[in-house]
């Protein structure tokens, strides 16, 4: 039975709704339309009826938002028959009050205004800001730069220096920092700034000083080299540099004992720096392009000196020189494992070439199990090679749940930024139609006031869904920063990746992609399109409002 | 004052109350003498009130129920309706346009 009254109850609410939003002078046509609803037979029908008169004073609705009140002519009101709506009106705009505050109150979580930053993080690109983590002028980074320059904290300094892409500044910093402590003279040679004092030769002999094992101030010098020789043309693939200068570097750096690009120590670094000035910039832990990966000079050019190694160990080959061979294939080896897991991106094939040269001299020289022991370490680099790849590929595009996270971040962000304008709007509109800003003159219409409530609801959902979904991402940086638990690491470097880019874009339709550019234009566009219209709706009520001339 | 274009819809309507001149008629007893709807027939209703050839009131049918909204041509609606009629070629041709698709009519200068 309840359910058979389905409909007409539905009919009846529908139409209570219309005429809610309706303008006043639609109130009359609209409770009439209501009124005949208790005339009619059928569930279905009442329902049919009402859907129609629903539209029809929804159409006047938006029409009153566009031409103006005045300008339609009030039928005789029979107000004084109704009076269901003034509790409505109540009920709604408490409602609407409640969601407002709890929204704001939404604010009030360090975790989640943490969350809004993020979510604004896609409008760099679309108002053309900055992107984040790629200029100088970034307000934390200023800030903690004032402080520590205050402080005479050095690993503050050193801090901003790893994220200063200004050059001659971050070599400032970095100096200040060594000066302050010597033991950051790591800082020289670290990920973010091994191109950027690289003209200067004091750094890198004061890395040299302070780490002498280390092959990383040796590969820095063939950076160097390699990019002043080769400036302004390609780097021949595969070849080694003929440059004596850069083999010498190369040489040393193969022949050192150890590969330290100093992770952990920046590692700590940031922790340590993070919580003394309590920074809570998510892209200020994750500021680093390859979350501290091999720097690119020690792969590309390690690969090119393989290769010359590997050239050389023939020649040896071919002179009957095993010994020779042996050293130049090891060296090769050798230096590959310091390289650690990358090595199977940058030098697979010089070292699968190498192992299968070891095995076959091995057997050569009758070490049987040396042989069988290369050839096992070739065919592991092949076996490992899939894993690492998948492994890889994950580290860079992220999981499915950080992508649909950082989506929903990214969408209600924007979400709140528009039921704001909304609710903003609408406030407006109330104060101007009222023309006056007492709350208890204040007179909204039924449309503004259920735009209002839209809005408002709307702006909680949302709040809601962002602190949902940037919750576990704010867990894994407090972990990192208060334990040094990097689990969650990698999830929030891709995260905060693809929080950057603007909603929309990355999407593949078909053969169609939509890149960060695209967006940007269909942002603008969208915008101009809109603003034409607003436009031209001023324009229409001007003319509708205009005073006309009275016929004689 | 505006007069609303006479649509087929609008003339139905127009021959329906021209039938009964002096009664009160319901939106829901017109929807059914003329098959339109509701989205339909209300929209033709308000602008026949907006151009003063139709009048409302609200009437109490018996206690316990809602009042329900009624409408009659003016002396100025009827003249017109009946002016329409005698130049309309086929009452006919109003009453098949009253199923049409097409919507009533749209307000515009007489």
């Amino acid at each position: 039975m309840i359910l058979a009254d389905f409909p007409r109850s539905l009919a009846i609410l529908l139409l209570r709704f219309a005429i809610w939003i309706a303008p006043q002078d639609t109130h009359d046509w609209g409770r009439g339309m209501l009124s005949e609803l208790n005339h009619m037979e059928g569930n279905w029908s009442a329902l049919l009826w009402s859907l129609g008169g629903a539209g029809v004073l929804a159409k006047h609705a938006v029409l009153a938002l566009i031409l103006p009140g005045g300008h339609r002519r009030t039928v005789s009101s029979a107000s004084e028959l109704f009076d269901k709506e003034l509790p409505m009106r109540r009920a709604t705009l408490t409602a609407t009050a409640a969601c407002v505050a709890a929204s704001l109150l939404f604010f009030l979580a360090p975790v989640f205004r943490q969350a809004f930053r993020v979510s604004l993080a896609q409008w760099h690109y679309v108002l053309y800001v900055r992107a984040p983590f790629t200029e100088q002028s970034d307000p934390v980074l200023k800030d903690l730069l004032r402080k520590a320059e205050q402080n005479h904290d050095a690993e503050a300094l050193a801090f901003v220096a790893l994220r200063t892409w200004d050059r001659s500044e971050s070599a400032r910093l970095a100096d200040e920092a060594v000066r302050l402590d010597p033991n950051l003279t790591w800082v020289y040679a670290s990920a973010g700034t091994f191109y950027l004092p690289s003209s200067n030769s004091d750094c890198i002999s004061a890395l040299e000083h302070w780490d002498p094992q280390n092959a990383l101030p040796h590969l820095i010098v063939a950076q160097e080299i390699g990019e002043t020789v080769t400036h302004s043309k390609e780097f021949p693939l595969g070849k080694a540099h003929p440059n004596p200068g850069w083999q010498d570097a190369m040489e040393a750096a193969f022949q050192s004992p150890k590969l330290d690009t100093y992770v952990d120590l920046q590692k700590n670094l940031d922790r340590r720096v993070l919580a003394r000035y309590h920074v809570d910039d998510p892209f200020q832990v994750v500021s680093y392009g390859d979350w501290y990966g091999l720097p690119s000079y020690a792969s590309w050019y390690s690969s090119s000196y393989a290769e010359s190694l590997l050239d050389a160990g023939k020649s040896f080959e071919a002179r009957g020189d095993r010994k020779a061979a042996l050293d130049k294939y090891w060296t090769i080896a050798r230096f590959s494992q310091l390289m650690g897991a990358n090595r199977e991106f940058f030098m697979r094939k010089q070292l699968k070439e190498a192992y299968a040269r070891l095995a076959t001299l091995s057997q050569l020289e009758g070490n049987k199990a040396g042989a069988a022991y290369y050839a096992a370490l070739a065919d592991q680099l092949d076996k490992s090679l899939e894993d690492r790849l998948i492994a890889r590929r994950n580290s860079y595009l992220g999981s499915d749940v950080s992508h649909w996270n950082a989506f929903l971040v990214r969408l209600s962000g924007l979400l709140i930024l528009s039921f704001g304008a909304l609710l903003a709007l609408c406030a407006i509109g109330v104060v101007i139609r009222s023309r006056s800003i007492r709350l208890t003159s204040l007179r909204p219409s039924g449309l503004t006031l259920a735009l209002g409530c839209v809005a408002a609801v709307g702006a909680l959902l949302a709040s809601s869904i962002l602190f949902a979904s940037y919750w576990p991402y704010s867990h894994a940086l407090q972990r990192f920063v208060s334990a040094g638990d990097e689990a969650g690491l990698s999830d929030l470097a891709n995260f905060l990746g693809n929080s950057q880019l603007p909603l929309g874009s990355g999407l593949r339709i078909g053969s169609w992609y939509v890149g960060v550019g695209d967006t940007v234009f269909y942002f603008w566009f969208s915008v101009t399109i809109l603003c034409a219209l607003a436009l031209l709706i001023a324009l229409v009520r001007h003319v509708q409002t205009r005073p006309r001339g009275v016929a004689a | 004052m505006k007069t609303p274009r006479l649509s087929p819809q609008t003339l139905l309507l127009l021959e329906r109350f021209i039938d009964r001149p002096t009664a009160w008629r319901y939106g829901y007893e017109l929807s059914r003498e003329t098959g339109l709807k509701s989205g339909t027939l209300y929209p033709i209703l308000m602008r026949l009130a907006k151009s003063s050839l139709l009048e409302t009131k609200w009437v109490t049918t018996e206690d316990g129920v809602p009042p329900r909204h009624t409408y009659r041509l003016t002396p100025k609606g009827a003249e017109l309706a009946r002016a329409q009629q005698t130049t309309s070629p086929s009452t006919a041709t109003a009453r098949t346009a009253g199923r049409a698709r097409r919507p009533a009519f749209s307000g515009g200068k007489a």
